[in-house]
């Protein structure tokens, strides 16, 4: 107060009405300042990609969980749906129920723009779009049903790009393992983890499993020994190419670099070599490399299938406290993998079934080219399991999960499409309702990352493309 | 080119319809002076779409609104004192331009008074004002014209005294006298004494046209415009826009004549005698009227009881003093 007092008697010092002519300065600079008013009807502001002008509704991916118009505040989202069963996926399953959006609606004369919705929404249905000129000489017609909000999707931009050195959303090094070893069901993006610990378990793996793969055995049993023996990791890719592609498989891998060791051992273990080797022969995807050097003790501790948990956590105990971590991250870092562990062996077995080997899927017809063909359409279901070997060219992230489509159900499409066509067996394979949606995240996320889209764009429409299976859809974006 | 013989009567019509085209010409022009240069000063554009050019129509579209709005007269109102207000307000602003030469022979009456009658007839107006106030059975009005009232007591004696001093200076009532004394203009000789009356005045000018930071009496934002508060259509714009715009242009021109050398160049440098006296004359005032419009957006409205001490105590001593230091200058420089 007093420092304040002192100042302003400084300020009152320079002698009477300087003030008033400082004032006048002040004015007449302004006068010949360039002026920065935005002629607003004829000029518009290019709006921040996070300006909250309107929401916008992505129909396809709402699953009418209801979130958004529970937490609303100004209760101004009304939804209303139905259940639907549909017919069981398989013979003899379940019939399945689904929810049917027949009106979402929001009330923007209440709305009040805070945005909860479009936070809470699980499954990027609702979106923040720039617009704000929907303005109605009725206050009925500010209720814009779902048709209106859908149409605002076409406004909407893509996020912006993350900061420099901000935490990658969803996937930062440590949790990005954990779910990819949690198994399928996890919604993170589990491919490159889950090779990383594929590799790291080459040693336990190929111990495991040589008579699995060696054996040409029948295609149900190899899966599922090989899915307890890769682990979940890559629950059906390595079950479902080995069987009856050994040999194959085994030459293709062999002129990779780091397959050498593995020649001896079972398919498993090279299928997962080669898995690494396609990964590692991208190594533009900062994200991969960042997952692959922080996350090796964790994945290593993570998904071997056939260890005891126990082990798993003594084993990644003393690897911390080797790598120098202090001794409550050790731990903490013991536990998880254990946990991991435990249920990696609960869970392994569940995705076998789906895992069938493909009896004769024609493969010849492969393109060779692997990262290049990052296009979506390249790498669309080829990598199934074919009688020839996945060489190491599809052994890319997106091969990888693509194996894990050779779901029962698309088997037949795929047998019935023209072999020497790529492309239209990769164009049929998101259209089976049947492939599995954690694959198709992964699909469109390796996809995604080789059209070189920013992270989150690659994520977000990993998400959306994996709602879209999980719903059965075909959303316009593809 | 032929000589126009013109009777008094002819000569005198064109000269009532030239005043009588200055003042709404000038309201017009002024108000749009108004807008734009506040604009700016407050980095805005203002007005930009009347009449398609950085909305030159701005005012005129103005004028013509308020001509098709109701004129209202409260019940209340005293109706015959009421209606006569603006006219009352706004003959005196007219009138001023009378004596006000805008070049050597460029004036309408010459009188030998001239500065006298100026100061007399300028604060006349403020009648008109109470008249407003009085008869509109509005307090706030009642407030707005005692209040003017107040600050015209207040502030007519500065501005006297400065005009005054520069009566003496120039040892002549009449204002074209006034104007030829100033080879160098009276702001800048006598140096300092000059700028210090200049300062004087148009603070007391100001004060006198109730425009900000001196706007008490017409504080929208407190009392809702004063004494015009009842007023609408016409008759507004006649007892405040107009009155307003007249009083400013007034009262540039009246700066740019006693301090400023009217009609006379700059600076008395034979080159520039070849530019028309009229044109120096109409410089000078805009600089004024810029000067005032300056202030506006600059300054925050000074308080009622701020308003009244700064004449009082400040402003009118000082005046007085220096009336004794122009009285010094004249008898011994």
């Amino acid at each position: 107060m007093a420092v304040d007092e002192r100042k302003l008697e400084e300020a009152r010092k320079p002698g009477f009405g300087l003030g008033l002519l400082k004032g006048m300065a002040v004015t007449l600079k302004h006068l010949f300042k360039h002026n920065t008013v935005i002629q607003y009807p004829d000029e518009k502001q290019d709006l921040p990609a996070r300006t909250r002008g309107v929401i916008a509704l992505k129909e396809e991916n709402c699953t009418v969980c209801m979130l958004c118009g529970r937490e609303c505040p100004d209760w101004c989202i009304y939804i209303d749906s139905h259940k639907e069963t549909l017919a069981p996926k398989r013979e003899g399953g379940r019939p399945r129920k689904r929810n049917v959006l027949d009106r979402f609606a929001i009330d923007y004369a209440l709305c009040m723009y805070c945005g909860i919705c479009v936070e809470v929404c699980p499954y990027d249905a609702l979106f923040w779009s720039r617009e704000f000129e929907y303005a109605e000489y009725d206050i009925r017609q500010l209720t814009h049903e779902k048709e209106k909000l859908s149409d605002w999707m076409a406004t909407v931009l893509p996020p912006p790009p993350l900061e420099e050195g901000a935490e990658l959303p969803g996937a930062p090094a440590e949790t990005a393992t954990a779910a990819g070893a949690a198994g399928a069901g996890s919604a993170q993006r589990p491919s490159s983890p889950a090779q990383d610990t594929a590799v790291e378990e080459r040693p336990q793996q190929a111990a495991k499993t040589p008579e699995a793969a060696a054996a040409s055995a029948p295609p149900e049993a190899l899966a599922s020994e090989s899915q307890r023996s890769a682990g979940e990791v890559q629950p059906t890719g390595a079950g479902a190419a080995q069987a009856p592609t050994e040999q194959k498989s085994e030459a293709a891998v062999g002129d990779t670099t780091t397959a050498e060791p593995q020649q001896e051992i079972g398919a498993a273990g090279e299928q997962s070599d080669a898995v690494k080797s396609g990964s590692e022969r991208t190594p533009s995807k900062p994200e991969r490399k960042e997952a692959e050097a922080a996350a090796e003790p964790q994945g290593a501790g993570g998904s071997r299938g056939g260890e005891e948990p126990q082990a798993v956590y003594e084993r990644v105990l003393q690897e911390q406290r080797d790598r120098g971590s202090s001794p409550q991250v050790a731990e903490a870092r013991a536990k998880v993998a254990r946990v991991k562990a435990e249920r990696g062996l609960r869970s392994a077995v569940a995705p076998a079934p789906a895992a069938k080997p493909v009896p004769s899927a024609p493969q010849q017809t492969r393109p060779s080219e692997p990262e290049s063909s990052g296009a979506p359409e390249a790498s669309g279901p080829e990598p199934e399991p074919g009688p020839v070997a996945p060489t190491e060219e599809e052994a890319t992230p997106a091969a990888q999960s693509e194996a894990e489509e050779a779901t029962p159900a698309e088997q037949p499409q795929e047998e019935g499409t023209s072999p020497e066509s790529p492309e239209a067996g990769a164009s049929a394979a998101p259209q089976t309702s049947a492939e599995d949606p954690e694959a198709v995240y992964e699909r469109v996320l390796a996809e995604e990352k080789a059209k070189g889209s920013s992270d989150a764009v690659a994520t977000g429409r990993a998400k959306a493309a994996r709602v879209r299976a999980q719903k059965g859809t075909k959303g316009p974006g593809g | 080119m032929p000589e126009i013989a013109l009777t008094a009567w002819q000569i005198l019509i064109v000269k009532v319809l030239v005043i009588l085209m200055v003042v709404p010409m000038g309201a017009i022009v002024g108000g749009y002076a108004e807008h734009k240069v506040m604009a700016h000063l407050q980095h805005r554009l203002g007005p930009m779409y009347p009449g398609g050019f950085h909305g030159w129509a701005t005012t005129l579209a103005d004028g013509i609104k308020f001509l098709y709005k109701e004129d209202i007269i409260p019940d209340a109102a005293d109706k015959r004192v009421f209606s006569l207000a603006p006219a009352a307000i706004m003959v005196p602003i007219i009138m001023i331009y009378l004596v006000i030469p805008m070049d050597e022979s460029l004036v309408i009456e010459d009188l030998d008074v001239g500065i006298f009658y100026l100061l007399a007839i300028s604060s006349v107006s403020t009648i008109g004002v109470l008249m407003a106030g009085w008869s509109s059975a509005n307090k706030y009005a009642l407030i707005g014209a005692l209040r003017s009232a107040a600050q015209l007591i207040a502030y007519e004696l500065p501005v006297v005294l400065s005009a005054a001093a520069v009566a003496m200076l120039a040892g002549s009532l009449s204002l074209v006298d006034i104007v030829r004394a100033q080879d160098w203009m009276f702001i800048l000789w006598p140096p300092g004494l000059g700028l210090a009356l200049f300062l004087v005045f148009v603070t007391g000018a100001i004060a006198e046209m109730t425009r900000v930071p001196f706007d008490m009496p017409i504080a929208e934002s407190e009392i809702i415009t004063g004494p015009f508060t009842e007023y609408t259509g016409m008759r507004y714009i006649f007892s405040h826009m107009f009155a307003e715009m007249g009083h400013l242009i007034a009262f540039g021109g009246i700066g740019a004549t006693l301090f400023l050398g009217g009609f006379q160049p700059i600076v008395p440098w034979e080159p520039l005698e070849v530019i028309p006296g009229i044109v120096w004359f109409l410089l000078k005032t805009f600089f004024m009227i810029f000067l005032f419009l300056w202030i506006r957006p600059t300054f925050p409205r000074v308080r009622e009881d701020q308003l009244q001490k700064f004449a009082w105590k400040f402003l009118i001593p000082l005046s007085l003093v220096l009336i004794l230091l122009t009285g010094a200058w004249v008898l011994y420089v």
